[in-house]
């Protein structure tokens, strides 16, 4: 239960940093899944 | 592992109801109504009456210097002050007294807002707005940025701007310690005039706006700090436009955090789209290079074949001359030979 | 090599411009370390009403402006294709490189303990501070265009297998890069939604995020032209290209400036509408953000067009002075001019010499490492044993 914006927003931001920097690498992975074969063809 | 598909899904909702604690809060829309019972401060201008009892209790309260401008010394209301690092709250002349009317004072310090700028723009988290009402610093975390003292749209910050060892943010406190002890903050009790009195704000919202039902001619009909920016927990009542006090009047409601931060959720956005966005850029002109490079060596081939026929066509032109060239020579050999035959023959 | 660096063997060390960057360097560190022993106060004008001066406003404001050419001719070359750009592409990331060194040394003097610099990742962080995320892009930033700076040091060094290990890093590094700097330029400018009352509504906007990262893309630009302008002369006998290819590549640059310019002028346009601010135009504030608006955006951005169509290099060298000026002027406007505008004059902000001479001593250091380092090693050039990034 957040009592005041400050500290909704503290939580709320805070897992958002911590998904995009795992998004970020997880899409690096994901781009090389995708065109690793390219190369092949 | 054999969970039904039912029993997968609530348990799934039961922990997300659990991560949210309770009641969602979709933060867009969402109101905040701050800690219940918080405490405040009512500074009622009407009443004060510049003495600056307040700014040598809080000096003494708080372990600082006494201010060196005496009590009853009135050229300090010459200029307007502002808090100093050792000076946690000052008091303005903002009307010289005319006539009948008597100069008017306001005391300046730390609002304590509901929503604190000061502790959404740390960026080490060093300022927290307490249950209690007052809004604390801690020192040990600070890198001393002085984006808090940039950002209070009071001025009610300080900085230690001459300490190279261990500069902090100065700013009152509102005695907390002195509050969870049950006691008041050293400048309410200071105050010989009943210019500010100590309760939870709820209560004095109460008290200004009965004030004003009662002496409508004395106060301008509104209560500052109830709602601008999201409401502090200073509040104030006046008999002159709070504008003329140096405070911002008609403000939106919105907090300054809820403003100052809007744009930071669209940061997210940008590490989520441009991966995908510039990897289809990079593909794109790597496919653009591609069908340029394969454009490109298909005119060279048709070129090369082209030449390659005509060279064909005219090897096989000059041995199609070179043959009937030959054939030439060798008749008009024949016939010269035959011609020859002849003239010997006749004779 | 030598003589592109200016020191020739019979003068040695002590040549003009060593002298003077010497004397301006020795002056800065003087004043840092009484700044360091004594605290601010000692060394600067800055106040209880004025925390940020001219440190913040020009050493980490305009300087992330200045320095943006790395991102934005990396993602022209590498990630649209413009490969007629590749010459300049080392020389905009070096001053990428050294720009935002330079801006992490004077947040260094500016804070109040600059040992505490990595708490928010290390200590405690304020995910809600729009300061945090800047500091978070930033330093990541730094580290990507060091990785980009290190192929030239690979090569110089002749350690091919690094060499080849960052050379495939180059994609990846640049989409980076790209991330990160649209995040930071644009967050330098929330920082000021949060003191709507503080900054003179003619210069806050609800948009001043996309306002900041658009003007620095146009500083950025500029700058690849005005650094390209000295290092083109300096190491003339390195360059590989042409005089015309070099021309072209300005040309371009001019095209682009014209380009990124007008946008700029039309987002402001909008946020002028959008808030209703046309009544402030005939305001003394008003005459001050017109001679902004008119005489270092508008006017480069025409420059640039017509220095485009007329094939003038001179034209367009002087539209990438005005442009820098205007972005340097603007983030000033933002910081300490239009900022506390409703303040009584006595508490109104300058800089103290001291805060000036710190500054100009924090250019001469990023323009001494340039020196160095493209007087050694592939800058300025393409060395032959190393096939081209991308």
């Amino acid at each position: 239960m957040f009592f005041t914006l400050f500290d909704f927003l503290t939580h709320t931001k805070g897992v958002t940093y911590v998904l995009v920097g795992i998004f970020l690498l997880l899409f690096l992975s994901f781009w090389r899944f995708l065109t690793e074969r390219e190369a092949d063809r | 592992m054999s969970i039904s598909r039912r029993g997968f899904v609530t348990s799934l909702a039961a922990g997300a109801g659990a991560l949210s604690g309770g009641a969602a809060q979709a933060g867009s829309v969402e109101h905040f109504e701050g800690y219940p019972g918080r405490y405040g401060l009512l500074h009622d201008t009407t009443l004060c009456v510049g003495c600056r009892s307040c700014e040598f209790a809080c000096a003494k309260v708080n372990s600082l210097p006494a201010p060196k401008d005496p009590v009853g010394d009135l050229d300090v209301f010459e200029d307007i002050r502002r808090t100093t690092a050792t000076g946690l709250t000052v008091v303005n002349r903002y009307r010289e007294g005319e006539g009948n009317q008597p100069p008017v004072y306001r005391k300046l310090q730390c609002m304590h807002c509901n929503e604190p700028c000061c502790a959404t723009v740390c960026l080490v988290h060093a300022f927290t707005k307490t249950p209690e009402g007052p809004v604390l610093y801690n020192p040990d975390v600070c890198i001393g940025c002085r984006y808090c003292v940039m950002a209070c749209p009071y001025y009610a910050l300080a900085y230690e701007y001459d300490n190279p060892i261990d500069p902090k943010v100065m700013r009152c406190t509102m005695c907390y310690p002195r509050i969870k002890e049950g006691l008041n903050p050293g400048c309410a009790d200071a105050c010989p005039a009943g210019a500010i009195t100590f309760g939870r704000r709820e209560d004095l919202l109460e008290v200004a706006r009965e004030r004003i039902r009662k002496f409508p001619d004395r106060y301008i009909n509104h209560v500052f700090g109830e709602y601008e920016f999201s409401g502090t927990s200073w509040l104030m009542l006046a008999g002159i436009p709070f504008h003329d006090l140096d405070l911002h009047a008609n403000v939106t409601h919105e907090s300054l955090p809820a403003i100052g931060t809007s744009y930071l959720s669209v940061v997210p956005l940008i590490v989520t789209i441009y991966p995908g966005l510039l990897a289809g850029f990079y593909a794109f002109t790597k496919r653009k290079d591609k069908l340029a490079k394969a454009e490109l060596e298909a005119a060279l081939a048709e070129e090369r074949a082209r030449a390659e026929e005509a060279s064909q066509a005219k090897l096989a032109q000059a041995a199609e001359k070179a043959k009937k060239d030959k054939e030439r020579a060798v008749e008009a050999a024949v016939s010269k030979a035959l011609a020859e035959q002849g003239k010997g023959g006749a004779s | 090599m030598s003589a592109a660096s200016g020191n020739d063997g019979r003068r040695g060390l002590f040549t003009p411009f060593n002298v003077v960057a010497g004397i301006i360097l020795i002056g800065g560190a003087i004043i840092l370390a009484v700044r360091f022993t004594t605290g601010l106060a000692s060394t600067t004008n800055l106040s209880n009403t004025n925390p940020w001066g001219l440190w913040i406003g020009f050493d980490v404001m305009a300087g992330v402006a200045l320095a943006a050419g790395g991102f934005v001719i990396s993602s022209a070359v590498f990630l649209f294709g413009m490969k007629e750009y590749r010459p300049v592409v080392r020389p905009a990331l070096l001053t990428g490189f050294l720009g935002y060194s330079l801006v992490v040394i004077g947040l260094l003097a500016d804070l109040g303990r600059p040992w505490r610099l990595p708490f928010p990742f290390i200590k405690q962080a304020g995910p809600t501070s729009p300061l945090f995320e800047v500091s978070l892009c930033v330093a990541l930033y730094l580290t990507t265009l060091f990785v980009e700076t290190t192929p030239a040091i690979f090569e110089w060094l002749g350690l091919k297998w690094w060499r080849r290990l960052v050379g495939q890093m180059t994609i990846v590094l640049t989409v980076f890069g790209l991330i990160l700097s649209t995040m930071h330029q644009s967050t330098l400018g929330a920082m000021y939604m949060v003191t709507p009352t503080k900054l003179h509504p003619l210069w806050y906007s609800s948009q001043i995020p996309v306002q900041f990262f658009i003007s620095a893309i146009a500083a950025g630009i500029a700058m690849i032209i005005i650094e390209g302008w000295i290092s083109h002369r300096a190491f003339h006998d390195q360059v590989q290209i042409t005089d015309d290819e070099f021309r072209n590549i300005n040309y371009g640059l001019a095209k682009g400036g014209a380009v990124v310019l007008a946008t700029y002028f039309a987002v402001k346009v909008v946020a002028l509408a959008l808030d209703n601010e046309w009544s402030l135009l005939t305001t003394g504030w008003g005459a001050w953000y017109l001679v902004e608006m008119i005489g270092f955006v508008l006017a480069p951005c025409l420059l640039f067009a017509v220095a485009h169509r007329e094939k003038n290099l001179a034209m367009a060298r002087a539209a990438a002075g005005l442009t820098v000026a205007g972005v340097v002027l603007n983030r000033f406007n933002v910081t300490f001019i239009a900022f506390n505008w409703t303040v009584p004059q006595a508490m109104r902000y300058a800089p103290a010499w001291t805060e000036v001479w710190v500054t100009v001593s924090l250019i001469t250091l990023g323009v001494v490492v340039f020196k160095w380092f493209a007087a050694r090693m592939p800058i300025m050039y393409d060395h032959p044993d190393y096939p081209a990034l991308h």
